[in-house]
């Protein structure tokens, strides 16, 4: 044992220990709620939140319901009806499904993990407002009725200007996209913190398998969302600007649309099961009573479904006309990623069948998604196959199926969730006869509602008709699936009056009232601010050690960093394989920064909306210095080497080591910026091979001579910038470096600038010029960005920020930099390129 | 603090993805590749016969990372994570071969360009 934080434990320091790690971590009381960064705080709110929005979303759904309930049905005229059911699908997914299962895992993956809060609470908390204003922006829309209405996938040509003129579809690719902003940005700082922050001793092999899920779902995340977030730009670009990106008749395509959209929303459904699949093989093993069956072959499957997921988003395009050999690749791949569910499916089942399953509730909803799932899971399969899916598709066969999957991959799990963690929310139990109630309204009402979609869309319904005539022998088919909506409807409002209930009158629980052996119930209930008083280690004697036994320990201080100290909220980052400690990460107090950047960008997004482009200019301005004003007050202003942190060990700060959370953060943001960047590539080779109206041989002649400049001065800029770090390293000038590095970044902006002037065809006029004018904005945003962060650089350079010891900031420049350099040579060489290869192929056929 | 798995280097980690990487890869090559010989009217046979190089080619390749992956070190020496992790990528990359084998391999007999 070294250093002075060590104490030997005495009978107060738990109290002791309490009030000081409270006074440093805790958020403060009125306004400056606002200013939280705290996962527990944030996590709460954001599910709060999305069950608001699941709320609004239920109302709409159910008035559909009514609408449809009867032929000729005279409640809603057909543009209502449109408005209601797409919000009704874009707040279930968008607003519902994501942020809540994001939630979960904000909320709780610190505390399994046992660890003190996540890599970049700043973020944390600037994702929580981008959710909230996105959210109240698709709300308010609704309210003053011009709220989207081309379904929740806005096909192209529906949703461009042409079909839907007002700014219906504006509000849905602008609002949706900065709500995605805030999956994104969660879905990094998950990453990195599944990887970099658990318990010491806590190696991949003994990380309990929610960490495994909600890592995967987040790597799948980074992925998933780029190509809807560019699809959404080129869109609203298309819209607001007349760049022909979908439009046939100048060398767009709608069905780039369908593939932009289906390859982010296959994998979505999949980003929405897998935490809820993390939920059941977390609370199946509690309640076996035995280790979950199969640790390494769920691993394995849930890295197949990964992969998988994203490979077989064409089976939502089976009717487009893609010739059948393509289509059978991905009929094949859908057919196959049921394997690796099933593989989940029968380790759960094992588990029950190997232990000595206790009845609670949770366990009943557990039973409800097997029920509802696998039954999910199966049209799914059938669906994939392409003769059954012509015959189905469009039909409400499939809104039953994805009703069965979503809801029932989502729902069950998710209340089960609910029943299980409460305890630790609210330190009280749920009243059984109430609950089990509600569980049977849903389950019976559920299945009532949507198992009857299937016949009527056997019987040929098609998805999204406002009414019918009552000649098609649906009426009584669709007047139960209502009945049983308003069951289910009944069955979620008792679940609500439940927990009402349990709040005010629930018998108080003990400590880890389950017996689990996850970390979240080793520490006061309900939880605090800095999570644990001291930070659990994690060894083959502690594998299996009831949680709350443990408890008490950690609460006197006896695990890792038991102390405080300089007042800093301090954690430990870990090796990513093995959980030695190897970093103290001090994290930042809480701040209005994330409110007033979220601010700034919904600003932003209103001006982009209402078409006030100087005003959305000015607020990118203002987005871009608080990012670089929050980059100024991360980190230590001298270096400190190693410092104890408990049980004998020391360990550099975060900013003295290599492996810090911002470099692997920066790899996240490549991982997702590459993805974007690979999808305009893909977009515009599409447009090339499949768009019609493309000219056989046009030889636009974009400017050899600028493309060379902006390629010369962007490899200059990186070779300045890796020198600056040179220079830094040896504790030798560096401001020289950055200047230049800026003065070529600025000069191959105006190269590029000069180009898009003088692309042809005009960018209105033809796809053509249009995709070249899109890849060079991509790489004229990326230099920009190169630019802040140089700026930051020499920011921080004079703040004695950045030191021999400390280079983190210096390497994110040259990495970016690196990386702005690749894909600026690939833009240009695709743009210079394209003309020719139009005449080199020859005629299309 | 003991040295379990601590051999093992984080960049270990990337191999969880290879084989199902090359599983993407074969996909997008196979579909462009397809797309692009029934838009230029290239000969089915011609047609077919590229993308079977391609399928095989990228078989192999998983074939190849597979047994690299079985080949590495194991046993006491790996640690515990260090096996673990062992027998987590050798395993993705028996499924990506299967993957690769069932989802690219049969269309590939389907009428080129109907
Ligand atoms: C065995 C696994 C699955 C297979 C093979 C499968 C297959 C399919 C197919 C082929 C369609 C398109 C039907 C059409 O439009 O003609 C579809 C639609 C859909 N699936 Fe699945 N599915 C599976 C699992 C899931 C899961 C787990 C979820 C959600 C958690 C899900 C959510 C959806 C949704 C939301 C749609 C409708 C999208 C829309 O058109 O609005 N599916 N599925
Ligand atoms: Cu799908």
């Amino acid at each position: 044992m070294s250093g002075s934080v060590e104490q030997p434990p005495q009978p107060a320091n738990a109290l002791r220990l309490h009030r000081q790690l409270a006074a440093i971590w805790a958020t403060g009381p009125g306004v400056q709620r606002l200013a939280a960064v705290n996962h527990s705080v944030l996590g709460l709110r954001m599910m709060i939140t999305s069950f608001v929005f699941f709320a609004i979303g239920g109302v709409l759904g159910m008035l559909t319901r009514v609408q449809l309930a009867t032929p000729n049905s005279t409640f809603m005229d057909a543009g209502t009806y449109n408005q209601v059911f797409t919000m009704h699908g874009s707040m279930m997914l968008f607003l519902f499904a994501i942020p809540m299962v994001e939630s979960v895992a904000v909320y709780l993956t610190p505390k399994i993990l046992g660890t003190r809060d996540f890599a970049f609470p700043r973020l944390t908390a600037y994702g929580y407002w981008c959710y909230l204003f996105g959210a109240t922006i698709l709300t308010v829309s609704l309210l003053a009725g011009v709220a989207p209405d081309s379904g929740w996938f806005m096909y192209t040509p529906l949703s461009s200007n042409v079909f839907t003129p007002g700014i219906n579809a504006d509000v849905w690719l602008l609002g949706v996209t900065f709500v995605e902003i805030s999956a994104l940005s969660l879905a990094m700082e998950i990453v990195v913190s599944v990887l970099k922050m658990r318990a010491p001793g806590m190696s991949l092999d003994r990380m309990p398998i929610f960490g495994w899920y909600i890592l995967v779902t987040a790597l799948m995340m980074i992925v998933a969302f780029p190509p809807l977030i560019l699809g959404s730009i080129l869109l609203e670009v298309e819209r607001a600007f007349g760049l022909p990106f979908f439009d046939p008749a100048r060398g767009g395509d709608p069905l780039l649309w369908q593939h932009l959209f289906w390859l982010f929303g296959h994998p979505d459904v999949y980003i929405i099961f897998l935490p809820m699949a993390a939920v059941l093989s977390t609370i199946i093993p509690v309640f076996a009573g035995r280790p979950l069956v199969g640790y390494r072959a769920i691993v394995v499957a849930i890295v197949a479904l990964a992969f998988l997921s994203f490979g077989i988003w064409v089976h939502h395009m089976f009717t487009v006309g893609i010739p059948h050999l393509a289509l059978a690749f991905f009929s094949a791949g859908s057919a196959i990623v049921a394997v690796p569910t099933a593989v989940q499916i029968f380790a759960w089942l094992a588990t029950l069948s190997h232990g000595r399953p206790r009845w609670d509730l949770p366990m009943l909803y557990v039973f409800g998604f097997f029920f509802v799932f696998v039954a999910g899971g199966l049209t799914g399969v059938m669906l994939a196959m392409v003769p059954f899916d012509w015959q189905a598709h469009d039909t409400y066969f499939v809104v039953a199926h994805m009703h069965y999957v979503v809801a029932g991959a989502l729902a069950f799990p998710m209340l089960a969730a609910l029943y299980y963690w409460l305890p630790l929310l609210t330190g009280r139990s749920t009243v059984q006869r109430l609950s089990t109630v509600a569980f049977w309204l849903v389950f019976v009402g559920f299945n009532m509602t949507f198992f009857l979609m299937h016949l009527t869309g056997l019987l040929g319904m098609p998805r999204r008709i406002y009414t019918y005539t009552g000649y098609e022998s649906w009426n009584w088919l669709n007047l139960l699936s209502s009945v049983g909506s308003f069951i289910m409807t009944i069955g979620f409002a008792l679940v609500v009056i439940d927990l009402v209930v349990q709040l005010r009158y629930g018998r108080r629980v003990r400590r880890d009232p389950w017996r689990a052996t996850t970390f979240e119930w080793a520490m006061p209930i309900p939880p605090q601010p800095y999570a644990f008083a001291s930070i659990p280690h994690v060894g083959a004697g502690t594998d299996r050690t009831e949680a709350g036994r443990i408890a008490l320990s950690l609460a006197r201080g006896e695990g890792y960093l038991g102390a405080a100290r300089n007042g800093w909220q301090e954690t430990l980052g870990v090796h990513m394989v093995s959980g030695k400690p190897d970093q103290l990460i001090v994290l930042p107090q809480p701040t209005y920064l994330p409110l007033w950047t979220a601010l700034a960008t919904a600003v932003a997004v209103l001006a982009l909306l209402f078409k006030l482009y100087p005003v959305a200019i000015v607020a990118t301005v203002v987005i871009a210095g608080l990012f670089v004003l929050a980059a100024q007050r991360s980190g230590h202003a001298r270096d400190y080497g190693p410092l104890p942190v408990g049980r004998g060990v020391s360990v550099p700060p975060h900013t003295e080591v290599a492996e810090a959370p911002p470099w692997l953060a920066l790899i996240c943001v490549l991982v997702a910026d590459g993805t974007l960047f690979a999808s305009l590539l893909f977009g515009t080779f599409y447009l090339w091979i499949a768009a019609p109206n493309w000219p056989g041989g046009v030889s636009p002649d974009p400017s050899r001579l600028l493309a060379l400049g902006a390629v010369a001065a962007l490899a200059v800029g990186a070779v300045a910038s890796r020198l600056s770090l040179r220079a830094l390293a040896a504790a030798g000038g560096a401001q020289g470096w950055i200047v230049l590095a800026m003065l070529a970044l600025a000069g191959s902006i105006a190269a590029l600038v000069g180009m898009m002037g003088g692309v042809t065809p005009d960018p209105r006029t033809h796809a053509l010029g249009a995709t070249a004018v899109a890849l060079l904005c991509f790489v004229v945003v990326h230099a920009g960005i190169g630019l802040l962060f140089l700026v930051s650089n020499l920011l921080r350079l004079a703040g004695g920020r950045v030191s021999p010891r400390r280079l983190v900031d210096f390497r994110l420049t040259r990495l970016w930099l690196d990386y702005t350099t690749v894909t600026g040579v690939l833009a240009l060489a695709l743009v210079l390129a394209l003309p020719a290869l139009v005449s080199v192929l020859g005629a299309r056929a | 603090m003991n040295a379990r798995g601590h051999s093992v280097p984080a960049r270990r980690l990337w191999w969880l993805a290879a084989g199902f990487t090359v599983w993407c890869n074969a996909l997008v090559l196979l579909y462009a590749l397809h797309a692009i010989g029934c838009v230029f009217a290239w000969p089915a046979g011609a047609l077919r016969w590229t993308l079977v190089v391609v399928f095989v080619a990228h078989l192999v390749a998983v074939g190849w990372l597979w047994r690299k992956a079985a080949s590495a070190e194991r046993g006491a020496a790996a640690g515990d994570t260090g096996n673990f992790l062992q027998v987590v990528i050798e395993w993705t990359m028996i499924a990506a071969f299967a993957a690769t084998l069932v989802t690219f391999g049969p269309p590939l007999w389907l009428t080129a360009c109907l």
